[in-house]
């Protein structure tokens, strides 16, 4: 039974990435300039080098074997060279890829951490002043544009107090070794006598940038909770649960919360690409070298294979969390496995 | 002994329009051992009045009463976590719609397993699930579930609200309560589903001597298996007495109304002719007569009937009306 519901999701992504692919090959012929420049980010092909292309890219024959031969290499990490560094795109973004991964990932921890209980806190407090002063929070957090409240943190923070520093993630006195690309399990990988330093260091700088990209994430987290908390408050299984002689806090924990938290997994898929898009803008404020400002970077320097590599990657990310974040809230929803069935 | 012992419950809410007394000075005592039927129409309070017992009203609801009395010990004067704990030790309670009352991502095991109190566990706490998993076994036997195996491991949409209701009952009756409260027990079931439903709560009342407090609308279906009723028009109490006497003499104008309305109890009635109904239809919360409420619709009302008549006793029958039926022969 499940099977065939995963089975019709795993179509469904497959669906997604032909049009993807579609779209991105498409884009070597539509950006300006000579698609062979495009696809392969070389600028000047000398006369030696201009028919072995033309043959690999298949460019003489029809879209079609084109799109063939671009799916071919994209397999087999053929991405082209960035017209800018010329080095292979895909070397580039396993570089800047993790980065990003790692600012989101703590943002969202934060908004897990901090989001579910306020939600929660404010549900129950509903009508209390603690309740109205976490939903007006979130309310302000959620409507804050995030270029200014990035700019106010550092003002404060690191020009004011001078307790975090304004860019980047590590201080150029520490030379820690790219291993798995993310930060800090690398530090502590690297075996290095300073890792300790290194260590504090890398958290000062990831402190400010993950806050701030933290706050979209917390309030829609809260505002989300307390709804689904308080819809799922008046429903009778609770008032079952209480006449059961369960406590408050017992059925708090036993029938709200699993309840009240699968739709608000449902909008974290889909809220995902707002996350990735503000993640972009926060790594451009505090020059974090993620991927948001490698595509920006490459967008302003019409670097166009690099545009395409960055495009793929950042589309596949947000589409296989969406679909992860369906498939785990069906599997976790008796009643949605229900209707999928049939 | 009297299990509950209820003196002028007054339920109050409070709206934009002013406050609305939707349960009006209603009395309600059960004994041990008793199944006490709750008759009336939707909309007459009878819901509110097992909500105020169970104590899972919502805080927009007053609550007020002469004397709110659970085996000898005032409910209302106890603080919140004491009220919770007796009605959570002693009441149980199950409902219209029992497949939303159950919790749609939580297993029925799950579910059966914590409705069974610690202290009716014996072992200690390394083969508490071992035990609880036996008792719910045992529980889903009694309430005359075979398959326990593919029930405990379904969630509440893969059961028949037939099968949810008698888990609901099974839950209920995990805690060997004194008293049950079942409201509206049968109206999303089956007609033969309803008999099975309350012969097995006939049953449990026999064999366990479990108080049952069985609210409905349909006067026919619990007056075979209640001892006693109790009559409920828009939030007052009109009759009560026991149900053989109360069905045989009504004293009040609204449960001749109601007992001449089901052909049941008529054997006589002429084949096609017109049931007996009052006129008119119950009045909005809004818009209550004053006095007693029944008075717009009454046959027999008069002047005195803008005064709420006060409960009238005789032997155990109580009713209240300025002028009730029947009584110039009785005397």
């Amino acid at each position: 039974m499940i099977w065939h519901y995963l089975i019709r999701r795993l179509f469904l992504l497959s669906f997604v990435f032909f049009a993807l692919t579609c779209f991105a090959f498409s884009l070597g012929h539509l950006f300006p300039g000579d698609p062979l420049v495009n696809f392969s980010g070389i600028s000047q092909p000398d006369d030696e080098l201009l028919p072995v292309l033309v043959q690999q890219y298949r460019l003489d024959d029809g879209y079609l074997q084109q799109y063939i031969a671009f799916l071919q290499r994209i397999l087999q990490g053929d991405w082209g060279l960035s017209l800018a560094s010329q080095q292979p795109v895909l070397f580039e973004l396993t570089q800047v890829f993790p980065a990003t991964l790692e600012l989101v990932a703590y943002a969202l921890l934060i908004s897990f951490v901090l989001g579910v209980p306020l939600g929660l806190l404010a549900a129950i407090k509903a009508s209390h002043w603690s309740g109205r002063v976490i939903s007006t929070i979130a309310l302000l957090g959620y409507s804050l544009p995030i270029f200014w409240w990035a700019l106010l943190m550092i003002m404060l923070f690191s020009i004011g107090l001078g307790w975090f520093p304004t860019s980047g993630r590590i201080s150029v006195l520490y030379e820690i070794p790219s291993v798995t690309g993310f930060m800090l399990p690398d530090i502590l990988l690297s075996g290095q006598t300073y890792w300790q330093a290194a260590f504090q260091d890398a958290i000062r700088h990831l402190w400010l940038p993950a806050f701030v990209l933290a706050t979209y994430p917390t309030t829609v987290m809260i505002r989300f909770t307390r709804d689904a908390m308080l819809n799922v408050w008046q429903q009778s299984y609770i008032k079952t649960a209480r006449a059961k002689g369960l406590s408050r806090s017992q059925v708090l924990y036993r029938h709200g919360l699993r309840n009240a938290m699968l739709p608000v997994m449902r909008q974290l898929g889909l809220q995902f690409s707002t996350l990735v898009t503000l993640a972009m803008i926060s790594e451009l404020i505090f020059s974090w070298p993620g991927i948001g400002l490698w595509l920006l970077d490459s967008i302003s320097q019409r670097n166009y294979p690099a545009i395409q590599g960055g495009l793929l990657v950042i589309s596949s990310l947000v589409i296989l969390v969406n679909i992860l974040m369906d498939v785990l809230h069906t599997l976790f929803n008796p009643l949605a496995r229900k209707q999928a069935n049939g | 002994m009297l299990l509950l012992d209820i003196r002028n419950l007054t339920l109050e809410l409070e709206t934009s329009q002013g406050l609305i007394r939707a349960v009006d000075r209603v009395s309600l005592s059960l004994r041990e051992g008793e199944i006490r039927g709750l008759v009336g129409e939707s909309g007459s309070g009878k819901s509110l009045i097992a909500k105020a017992i169970v104590g899972v009203l919502n805080q927009r609801w007053r609550i007020k009463a002469d004397r709110f009395h659970w085996c000898g010990v005032d409910l209302l004067q106890l603080p919140y976590d004491q009220q919770r704990k007796i009605i959570g030790r002693d009441i149980a309670m199950i409902y219209q719609e029992p497949s939303k009352c159950l919790d749609p991502t939580a297993l029925i095991a799950e579910q059966l397993h914590e409705s069974i109190p610690n202290q009716l566990l014996k072992g200690g706490w390394w083969n508490r699930t071992r035990e609880k998993r036996k008792k719910a076994i045992a529980l889903l036997h009694k309430v005359g579930i075979k398959e326990h195996q593919s029930v405990l491991e379904s969630y509440p949409y893969q059961l028949s609200e037939g099968v949810c209701q008698k888990v609901m009952i099974a839950m209920a009756i995990a805690k060997n309560p004194k008293l049950l409260i079942a409201d509206e027990p049968t109206t999303a079931l089956e007609a033969s589903t309803q008999a099975q439903l309350f012969r097995l709560i006939s049953s449990l009342n026999q064999l366990k001597g479990m108080s049952v407090l069985l609210i409905s609308n349909e006067l026919d279906s619990i007056a075979r298996y209640t001892h006693r009723l109790s009559v409920l028009y828009c939030g007052q109490l009109v009759e009560s007495g026991e149900t053989a006497k109360l069905l045989a003499q009504p004293f009040h104008p609204y449960t001749n109304a109601l007992i001449k309305s089901v052909p049941e109890f008529q054997p006589e009635l002429v084949p096609k002719s017109q049931l007996y109904a009052l006129p008119g239809s119950i009045p909005t919360l809004q818009h209550l007569p004053v006095g007693c409420r029944l008075g717009p619709r009454c046959p027999n009302a008069r002047k005195e009937c803008v005064h709420t008549p006060a409960l009238e006793r005789k032997q155990h029958h109580f009713y209240s009306c300025h002028f009730p039926l029947q009584y110039k022969e009785s005397e």
